[in-house]
């Protein structure tokens, strides 16, 4: 187990060299800032000298030789909007967004979770009809527009929560509920069916006839076997809500990485841009090796050599 | 009688929230669409930074209106010649740490600008400042290498930072550590969260009625809306159109415009070869379009044309400058002439950007189904704004494009030095006898001349027609009824003049 972790772990590194190269290159490609950094009346030679004092002319490679020594450095630059360190500028938006994915995280696995268990267990029953509708509003309706509804009836119409903004779970609510809300209806849709398949095995109908509790049957049979489809996806999906949930963040002014990273793209700042994408990409490839860890926990036929 | 504690309870909290505000507590919440990139007021260009660091640092003086300047840092200017400028400073004035403002400070703030190492964007607002001079703590002189109309360091904003302080720290911190001489001075800033401020004890002009500000950005217009509506904030900028009637009739909102200094327009670039070279055709799209039509349907009347290369509240505007009307005759008769019957074998590519004016994408489609209506086959296309204004500096972007452009000195100057003349970085277009025009007037010191020079040069560009000319835009503020504030065309917000209603 000990030689799997430590050789995912170095594949990893290499994943993120890779994710780090391209996105410098497809970031630079697009063009520097100079022009809309500077004031909009310039000259051509003052944007020009603005650009060499940022060193947007030298050639691309020496650029990025200077950002990959950085990078070793565990440096990512500084700033072009902000003139601080990119990585303290992700880091500092870091724990908004955990707070948002962790909310909706807990969605997924209080509500969707159960409810897809209950509408597969019933099928065609009001429970699973309802589950159903939620599910199919759930992955069609935009976020966006989710989030103005909510908005309009809980904030504007009812007053009860508020709509913009962070502090304390009131604020956190409306965001979170957007948010959960599309991943929730795909976790709900893949539990109903990966548990719909295996109550339909020999074993439970074997688990049924030797008299079993119908609790312990789904809990203790179906479910874990059901699990596995579910982890990977909840494991999957987490890591989207983390990389920075950047419509719902918009919609509710909310300080995470997504927004910084809208705003980012938009100023070419490119510091920024690599920052949240490599740190994006670095929780992606963790969620992964946790998803592997726990696949062996809960299947014991599952064995890393 | 009995006791009835409930009852109690009730009276007491009704008399407790009704209690009417305090002064000392008097608060204002402002939402813009983005957060301040940066508290150092020598590194930005971007208005809504300007618009928190403005109430910290205070300039020499700012334009309010066309010709007329508030002073604010300096009392009083004169001119000793064509070249050289005198600022008298106001004396007693203290930055918000105890440092005696002077003339020290203003010196600082041009050079910090100007030196090369510390990289900001503001170079081109001090760049006709050649020499400074301090003869006395309240004395400034400013040299510039040519002749100048404008009083330099007030063409643009030019926010005075303590040179002691500023020596005493690296960049790094002044840019989260602001230390001004304004009314109001930093509490914390949480970025993309909230800009806090507190009034300033110790300012040197009257005390403002708002005690606590913050600025919290709202990203999303609809949102802003939202948390107006919910009292979650109490001005809020860029309103689209739409949501005017709501707002108006809302129980605690109400809406707040003024006209802008931006004027919206679409260029030709006659740097490209095309059928938008020859003057004709330029002049018959003119004759095609519609513009209030376009303001009435697209922006549910809420801009005002403008007939000229100048915005119709600045110095320079001529009111009785030459302008295209609404005649589809006329511009199928130029087509004619110029060699395209019926419009025949035009067909042009409007570039637009989207989504960085109100309705920018959808008053470039109402353009091209105008012109489509003369014949003229329009193609509009949306741009990304930073590869847009990147390219345009570059002069590739074309045969035709959509831009956006505020000024906030009031003054003609600033609009065709920036857009027109053939050096221009935004321009696309040469006449020089425009250029020789413009550039006389920046010299002229005589008031009455210039306005005849700027007059000329509207007579030149409404004839050589290097634009599609369109119209200066409503800024759309939302205000809770709490307060009283007016808005100012330059898009600046100032909070020392909100006042409890």
């Amino acid at each position: 187990m000990l030689a799997f972790l430590l050789r995912r772990l170095a594949g990893s590194l290499a994943v993120l060299a890779g994710v780090a190269a391209v996105v410098f290159f497809i970031l630079h490609l697009t063009g520097d800032p100079a022009a809309i950094m500077v004031a909009p009346d310039a000259t051509k030679d003052e944007i020009a000298a603005f650009r060499h004092a940022q060193g947007f002319d030298r050639p691309l490679v020496v650029q990025f030789v200077s950002y990959a020594g950085g990078l070793l450095h565990g440096d990512i630059g500084k700033s072009l909007r902000h003139e601080t360190p990119a990585l303290a500028l992700v880091l500092e938006r870091l724990p908004a967004t955990m707070e948002l994915a962790f909310f909706a995280l807990g969605v997924m696995l209080l509500v969707a979770v159960p409810a897809g268990v209950v509408s597969a267990i019933k099928p065609n029953s009001a429970v699973d009809w309802i589950v159903r509708v939620f599910a199919l509003v759930g992955q069609s309706a935009p976020t966006y527009w989710i989030g103005l509804m909510l908005i309009l009836l809980f904030g504007v119409g009812l007053g009860w929560l508020p709509v913009s903004g962070i502090g304390g779970l009131r604020h956190l609510i409306l965001p979170g509920l957007t948010l959960g809300f599309f991943s929730a209806a795909k976790i709900m849709r893949l539990t109903r069916a990966s548990m719909l398949e295996t109550l339909g095995t020999d074993y439970l109908r074997t688990a049924a006839a030797k008299g079993l509790a119908p609790v312990r049957v789904i809990v203790n049979h179906a479910l874990r076997n059901a699990w596995l489809p579910i982890v990977t996806a909840v494991g999957i999906e987490f890591g989207t809500l983390l990389s920075g949930a950047i419509i719902t963040e918009n919609i509710f002014a909310w300080p995470g990485i997504g927004r910084l990273a809208v705003q980012g793209v938009l100023d070419r700042d490119f510091p920024v841009v690599e920052g949240v994408v490599l740190m994006t990409a670095t929780i992606f490839v963790l969620i992964n090796v946790l998803v592997d860890v726990t696949y062996a926990a809960l299947d014991p036929r599952i064995r890393y050599e | 009688m009995r006791f009835r504690p409930l009852a109690l309870a009730a009276t007491l909290l009704v008399s407790l929230t009704a209690t009417p505000l305090r002064a000392a507590d008097f608060s204002v919440t402002i939402s813009q669409g983005v957060d301040v990139d940066t508290l150092s007021p020598l590194r930005t260009t971007n208005t809504p930074t300007f618009n928190v660091v403005g109430q910290i640092y205070e300039q020499l003086g700012y334009p309010d209106g066309p010709g007329k300047m508030v002073p604010q840092l300096a009392t009083s200017w004169k001119r000793l010649g064509p070249n050289l400028f005198e600022f008298k400073l106001r004396k007693n004035v203290k930055f918000s740490n105890g440092d005696p403002m002077t003339s020290d400070d203003v010196r600082f703030s041009v050079e910090k600008i100007k030196d090369p190492a510390y990289r900001s964007t503001q170079g081109p607002y001090v760049r006709e400042i050649v020499k400074i001079e301090t003869p006395d703590p309240y004395t400034v002189r400013f040299t510039t290498a040519t002749p100048q109309a404008l009083f330099p360091g007030t063409r643009q904003r030019l926010y005075i930072v303590d040179a002691k302080y500023w020596r005493a720290h690296d960049n790094a911190y002044l840019e989260t550590n602001p230390i001004g001489t304004g009314p109001y001075v930093i509490k914390s800033w949480h970025k993309d969260e909230s800009v806090e401020l507190d009034v300033n004890p110790n300012y040197w002009g009257p005390q403002p009625a708002v005690k606590h500000v913050v600025f919290k950005p709202i990203p999303d217009a609809a949102s802003r809306v939202a948390a107006l509506r919910t009292n979650e904030t109490d001005i809020i900028t860029n309103v689209p159109p739409q949501y005017v009637s709501t707002l108006v009739s809302g129980r605690t909102t109400d809406m707040a415009s003024v006209k802008s200094v931006r004027i919206l327009y679409i260029a030709f670039n006659t740097l490209q070869p095309g059928p938008q070279q020859n003057k004709l055709v330029r002049q018959a799209l003119n004759y095609a379009l519609d513009v209030p039509s376009i303001i009435k349907n697209v922006l549910g009347g809420r801009a005002y044309p403008v007939p000229s290369v100048i915005p119709t509240n600045f110095f320079g505007f001529d009111p009785h400058a030459a302008a295209y009307t609404h005649d589809v005759a006329k511009s199928k008769s130029l087509l004619a002439k110029a060699g395209y019957p019926d419009g025949k074998g035009i067909d042009l590519v409007l570039q637009s950007p989207n989504g960085r004016y109100n309705r920018d994408k959808e008053i470039c489609e109402a353009v091209a189904g105008q012109l489509a209506l003369v014949g003229v086959h329009v193609t509009v296309k949306t741009n990304e704004w930073t590869n847009y204004t990147t390219e345009i500096a570059k002069k590739q972007v074309g045969p035709m494009f959509m831009l956006g452009w505020g000024i906030t000195n009031y003054d003609a100057d600033g609009v065709v030095t920036g857009i027109l003349t053939s050096d221009a970085p935004n321009s696309a277009w040469v006449n020089p006898e425009f250029d020789k025009t413009v550039f006389a007037a920046r010299a002229e010191l005589d008031t009455r001349k210039r306005q005849a020079l700027y007059a000329k040069a509207q007579a030149i560009a409404h004839e050589d027609a290097p634009w599609l000319f369109l119209f200066q835009f409503e800024d759309l503020y939302a205000v809770s009824k709490r307060i009283s504030w007016q808005p100012r065309g330059d898009e600046s917000i100032d909070v020392k003049l909100i006042k409890p209603r």
